[in-house]
């Protein structure tokens, strides 16, 4: 089971069934503490904002060194980011628009945007492969 | 209600690719498909989740959308189509 752990050094949280050896952020070894949900929650009830570019440049930023892009049709991605702000602003979650969640919170924590969508049939083996909604699609060689 | 259901979401870029092949299907064999958009309606959200085992063994395992369902056999397609696909559904 996923537990919340901190690191005693700089106060990075990190939840995961373990904690990394070493603080991605300060460098410092065996620094991480397991601590409860509701400590995590109050040190990162710190404010950071995420509106429509910011979460774009984020994706972009993310696909940026892995074997996937964000498709480069404009209008559809334009299209998901509302959607995708649309769940959040619903459903609290940045869900992805093209499925539907089923109200089992750990379940729908597989439709977050981004998903493991390398995963998915619409992805994986496919040389034009993409991720079910086409938020992602597959980098070609140059 | 018409026993054919397209389960849609408002910003699904297959959704829009199915539209006008929903219009067309309808024009043309004067049948009824109840559109129902699930991500800004809790109603027909709840409705596709009621079906929940029915589509989500046809559709990867998830609620996907488009699902297209025939409530009195159960028949479901999902995702982008080719309208032959979809007119073989809704007339069978
Ligand atoms: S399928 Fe694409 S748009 Fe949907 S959650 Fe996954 S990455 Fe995001």
């Amino acid at each position: 089971m996923k537990r919340y752990w901190r690191c005693h050094v700089c106060n990075d949280i990190h939840y995961g069934i373990k904690p990394p050896e070493i603080c991605p952020t300060c460098n410092f070894k065996n620094a991480y503490v397991e601590i409860s949900s509701a400590e995590a929650k109050k040190i990162q009830s710190g404010e950071t904002e995420m509106d429509k570019e910011k979460f774009r440049q984020a994706i972009g930023k993310f696909a940026e060194k892995n074997e996937f892009q964000v498709n480069p049709n404009q209008e559809k991605v334009n299209m998901l980011i509302d959607g995708i702000f649309s769940c959040e602003e619903n459903h609290w979650m940045k869900y992805c628009p093209c499925r539907l969640i089923t109200k089992d919170f750990d379940e729908d924590l597989k439709l977050v945007c981004p998903c493991n969508f390398l995963i998915h049939e619409t992805y994986k083996d496919k040389e034009d492969g993409e991720c079910w909604c086409g938020l992602f699609v597959r980098r070609k060689n140059e | 209600m018409s026993k054919l259901i397209m389960f849609h979401g408002r910003e699904c870029p297959h959704c829009q690719v199915m539209m006008p092949l929903v219009d067309r299907l309808e024009k043309e064999e004067g049948i009824k498909i109840d559109r129902k958009e699930v991500w800004h309606n809790e109603k027909n959200a709840d409705l596709m989740r009621s079906y929940r085992d029915i589509i989500e063994p046809k559709c990867g395992g998830q609620l996907r959308t488009p699902s297209f369902m025939n409530t009195e056999t159960n028949d479901i397609l999902c995702g982008e189509l080719e309208y032959d696909k979809l007119k073989e559904w809704a007339t069978r």
